[in-house]
């Protein structure tokens, strides 16, 4: 009889597990495209770390009729360039569109496991990144540049031989700190600078790196990011300044999962098109005024 | 908590009050030496708890003076951004029920893992007593951060797509279960042999006697640290917020935070938050507790 228990307790375990593996998929639609016309929606990742690219809206709530999954937000919870311009491919595709907000190291990593259906967050273009990604065509252009802090008198890249810098992890600043050329696969005509040889601080992201500055911390002389966040970072008060002129320019695209369960390239040549008429329409260069107050949809080469 | 029991002393001053109500005259109560001793002993305790309370509430202005930004003979305190935390305190605060229903729900699966995992080592099969130690020695062995990320990166490579929220809950009710079928097997292991045996006496299956006498038993013990272990969790779950999928107090305080540079205020905000969430969860835990004891003299 004592027997009898120990059974039981298997077959408990052993039905926890069954049950965990036997979620049974619905018939699936031939591709991404239908799949999100069907469920009426298009679920966008994008991290709501960045102002002005991508931030939450905390005096927005959540609307009752939405068709949102629960861990997903709604247009009205987001703001930001990327979000705006997410909205553009929700509506040229007739659906609702939703946030997904994994963290940037899950989105870069590929692998999405069909969580979500495309990033549009600021995601630059990279050879590293192609060989688990597909990109749409770019929908703007950031240069970046490295920020020191006010203080440090530096004028120059040369200056800043054997000192520290902070950049946001698995970012393409990192790749460009750590001379990382191929893993970052812009074309020379992008890359303005060659890296200096510093010690590379990599911190979660690169808001980090400018609180740490701004809080009086020491541990590093400054941080490569977007202009555009350092000018963000400025306006907010920081005691920084950008160290010459931008050190390379990025392409930044939409993505899309090479090992999605189902095609993409439909739904990406739907967001290329949209993407190239925004572009010749102006509709990329008003909102990229109406976030960064200049245009940055221009390609710089 | 000093607390003094008032047992032997109300049946000592009615007695001693009859016999001498008869010859001292009834002006002025007199009072026992025992009752001067009690009334002292009381007079301690509630000076005892006043005392306490000042001196919290003290400290709490001394922690409140901190956070003033204000500079008083040369000592600097720390300048925070009210009108930030003013506005976002409310978007912040809505992530309480997240946190609240990631702690329930991994502390009903770490407690259902922890019984079974106690059996298993307390059980005489080798598979089953294996199987319950590797189980133990593997997730007290790992990171909590890191089987996090395992659930919500490596699951779905084996067609199962848990939702951040989920990924989450396994992640920290695997991790408490296993370090709570400690409890329970102390819990199983204190009631006394003799208990097992008179079960068997009375011709109760292995399955009854564990259903009826030691379980019931053993659970009273176990009650107090598992509030122990969900408090604790409350605060472990702002671990899940690290995938990005589960819109907790940790998460609203760092997205907000980072996007509009003022990690500092919006990680204050959210420890307020833990922080009275812990003492809400405590004082129930303390109400729960003194029941439990309440048979036990």
């Amino acid at each position: 009889m004592k027997k009898l228990y120990h059974v039981m307790i298997v077959a408990v375990l052993a039905s926890l597990v069954l049950s965990a593996c036997g979620a049974a998929s619905t018939p699936a639609p031939k591709d991404l495209m239908e799949a999100v016309k069907q469920r009426g929606y298009i679920l966008v990742s994008t991290d709501p770390n960045y102002e002005p690219q991508s931030f939450l809206n905390t005096e927005g709530s959540r609307p009752s009729e939405t068709k949102c999954p629960a861990d997903a937000l709604t247009t009205a919870e987001m703001q930001g360039f990327d979000v705006d311009v997410a909205k553009a491919v929700g509506d040229s595709l007739g659906v609702e569109t939703c946030f997904a907000t994994p963290a940037w190291e899950v989105i870069t990593a590929g692998n999405w496991a069909d969580k979500w259906d495309v990033s549009v967050g600021s995601m630059t273009v990279t050879t590293a990144r192609q060989q688990i990604l597909d990109f749409s065509v770019p929908y703007y252009y950031t240069p970046a540049v490295v920020a020191v802090r006010a203080d440090s008198g530096l004028t120059d890249l040369a200056g800043l031989e054997g000192q520290a810098l902070c950049v946001g992890s698995a970012t393409t600043y990192d790749q460009w700190l750590n001379h990382d050329m191929e893993g970052l696969g812009l074309p020379a005509s992008s890359i303005y600078a060659e890296a200096p040889n510093v010690t590379v601080v990599p911190l979660e992201t690169d808001q980090e790196c400018a609180q740490a500055i701004n809080s009086g911390r020491e541990d590093f002389i400054g941080y490569v990011t977007s202009e555009t966040v350092v000018d963000a970072n400025i306006a907010a008060g920081f005691p920084v300044v950008k160290l010459g002129s931008p050190v390379f320019s990025e392409d930044l695209a939409a993505a899309f999962d090479k090992s999605s369960s189902l095609p993409t390239d439909s739904l990406r040549a739907e967001v290329d098109k949209l993407f190239t008429d925004m572009h010749s329409d102006g509709r990329l260069s008003e909102l990229s005024m109406k976030w960064f107050e200049l245009d940055l949809t221009q390609d710089p080469n | 908590m000093i607390r003094f029991h008032a047992f032997p002393y109300p049946a000592f001053k009615a007695d001693h009050m009859s016999t001498d109500s008869t010859t001292a005259p009834v002006s002025k109560p007199v009072l026992s030496q025992a009752e001067l001793l009690y009334e002292a002993q009381q007079r301690q305790t509630r000076n005892f708890r006043r005392n306490v309370s000042l001196s919290w509430g003290i400290l709490l202005l001394i922690l409140l003076y901190l956070f003033s930004g204000q500079s008083f003979l040369g000592i600097r305190t720390i300048r925070l951004d009210f009108e930030f935390i003013r506005e976002n305190i409310g978007f912040i605060a809505e992530g309480i029920p997240q946190t609240l229903l990631v702690s329930f729900l991994s502390i009903t699966l770490a407690t259902f893992l922890a019984l079974l995992a106690a059996l298993g080592r307390l059980s005489t099969i080798p598979p089953l007593y294996a199987l319950s130690t590797f189980y133990v020695s593997l997730i007290r062995g790992t990171p909590l951060y890191l089987q996090i990320f395992f659930f919500f990166l490596a699951l779905p490579q084996l067609g199962i797509i848990l939702s951040g929220l989920f990924a989450g809950v396994i992640a920290l009710g695997l991790n408490y279960g296993a370090y709570m079928s400690e409890i329970f097997r102390a819990g199983l292991a204190s009631v006394g042999k003799g208990q097992r045996e008179a079960a068997i006496a009375l011709g109760m299956t292995p399955w009854q006697t564990m259903k009826r006498i030691v379980l019931p038993q053993a659970l009273r013990f176990a009650i107090p640290p598992i509030g122990n272990d969900f408090i604790a969790m409350t605060k472990d779950s702002a671990l899940v917020s690290a995938t990005g999928f589960v819109h907790e107090v940790m998460w609203r305080a760092t997205r907000v935070g980072r996007a509009q540079f003022h990690n500092l205020e919006a990680l204050i905000i959210a420890a307020l938050f833990y922080w009275m969430m812990t003492i809400i969860l405590s004082y129930v835990q303390g109400i729960i507790e003194a029941r439990l004891a309440r048979g036990d003299r």
